[in-house]
């Protein structure tokens, strides 16, 4: 073997033992944000359990009647089912990062479901708003809170720009829960899924 | 032969003398002796700088000049600015632009992320999936050169 050949050998090897060694840096990066999502999801169900068992003590707490919540953010404030889809998330206060990782994101400012006014909770597309892309109008959800269980029916559901004005306030109780669209998309997706559900009569 | 020999011998002696010569033998000169009346002259020039007012003067008017300017913007460390003269007595913290916060990025996500009439939908887009996608795509080049690599190998070999 010639000595050109032998150095354009090794540069080969050295450039696929970069690409995989970089492939795995990815890999593992990815899959260390899904583990920590995970732990978060772990420790936010746990928090919720125990708050189911002094319900009464939050619910006194609770100003309702549409007003604004307010509690830290990352804490469980409420659950979230969708039956059909076989979706059963712990809601946690706020839509930042670090809450979007634990699970459903309660947003700050609105109320919580089941009060007067709008209730928004946003998840991640890839996580645990996937089965969200099989939602259909008339579909039941269920969310229990501080504010008690509510049943809810499907009414609306809308794509709409990740920069429009898509949520609005409503004088009676609405349920928004909104992903990311298309469910399968690589990279940032470019729309919003905008679920709206109303209480079941 | 023995004639050639000795030539070389002789010139390099002498190429090395020539050459410890210039190491070694190099006479530093003394720097020249300065004459009497350049010697007055430098003395002359000293004592007129001594006895130079400009310089004094200078130093003088300066004392005195920032006395005038502190009076005039009336600061005086002893005494606590009015709201009046805040802008005075801290005229860089007016004119500077106002100083970049490090959490105005994220005051501004917070903001974008409360609800409100109108709000847009939370920014729940994550490059988890293409991070991963890539590194799965990644991996795969880098396996797929390297068998083609070896299989390269293999064939030069035979």
């Amino acid at each position: 073997m010639s000595r050109v050949t032998r150095q354009s050998h090794d540069a080969r090897r050295a450039a696929s033992s970069a690409l995989i060694v970089c492939g795995a840096l990815l890999l593992i990066g990815s899959a260390t944000s899904v583990a920590r999502g995970a732990i978060a999801r772990d420790a936010a169900r746990a928090r919720w359990a125990e708050m189911e068992a002094e319900r009464s003590a939050v619910r006194a707490k609770l100003s309702t009647g549409g007003a604004r919540w307010s509690e830290a953010r990352g804490t469980p404030v409420a659950r979230v089912i969708i039956p059909r889809l076989g979706l059963d998330e712990v809601v946690v206060e706020g839509v930042g990062d670090d809450e979007l990782r634990a699970g459903p994101g309660h947003m700050i400012g609105s109320v919580l479901p089941g009060d007067r006014g709008t209730s928004v909770i946003s998840a991640h597309r890839d996580r645990h708003f996937h089965a969200l892309g099989g939602i259909a109008v008339g579909d039941t959800v269920v969310t229990e809170s501080a504010s008690g269980t509510v049943v809810w029916t499907v009414s609306r559901i809308r794509v709409v720009g990740a920069d429009d004005s898509a949520l609005d306030a409503r004088p009676t109780p609405t349920l928004m829960l909104t992903t990311c669209w298309p469910i399968r998309y690589v990279g940032p997706a470019p729309e919003r899924l905008i679920v709206e559900a109303i209480p079941a009569r | 032969m023995h004639s050639l020999g000795r030539a070389a011998l002789a010139a390099m002696m002498i190429v090395g003398a020539a050459t410890a010569n210039a190491q070694i033998t190099t006479v530093v000169a003394s720097p020249p002796r300065k004459t009497e009346a350049a010697q007055q002259a430098a003395a002359q020039q000293r004592e007129r700088v001594a006895q130079d007012s400009v310089a004094r003067v200078a130093m003088t008017g300066m004392k005195e000049w920032v006395d005038s300017a502190s009076a005039a913007l009336a600061v005086r460390p002893d005494t606590v600015p009015t709201p009046a003269d805040t802008a005075l007595a801290t005229p860089r913290a007016a004119n500077a632009p106002a100083p970049k916060s490090d959490t105005s990025a994220t005051a501004r996500a917070e903001r974008q992320s409360e609800f409100k009439n109108g709000a847009r939908a939370p920014d729940t887009a994550t490059p988890i999936p293409a991070i991963g996608l890539a590194g799965i795509v990644l991996i795969l080049a880098g396996v797929a050169m390297k068998r083609r690599e070896r299989t390269a190998r293999v064939h030069a070999r035979r």
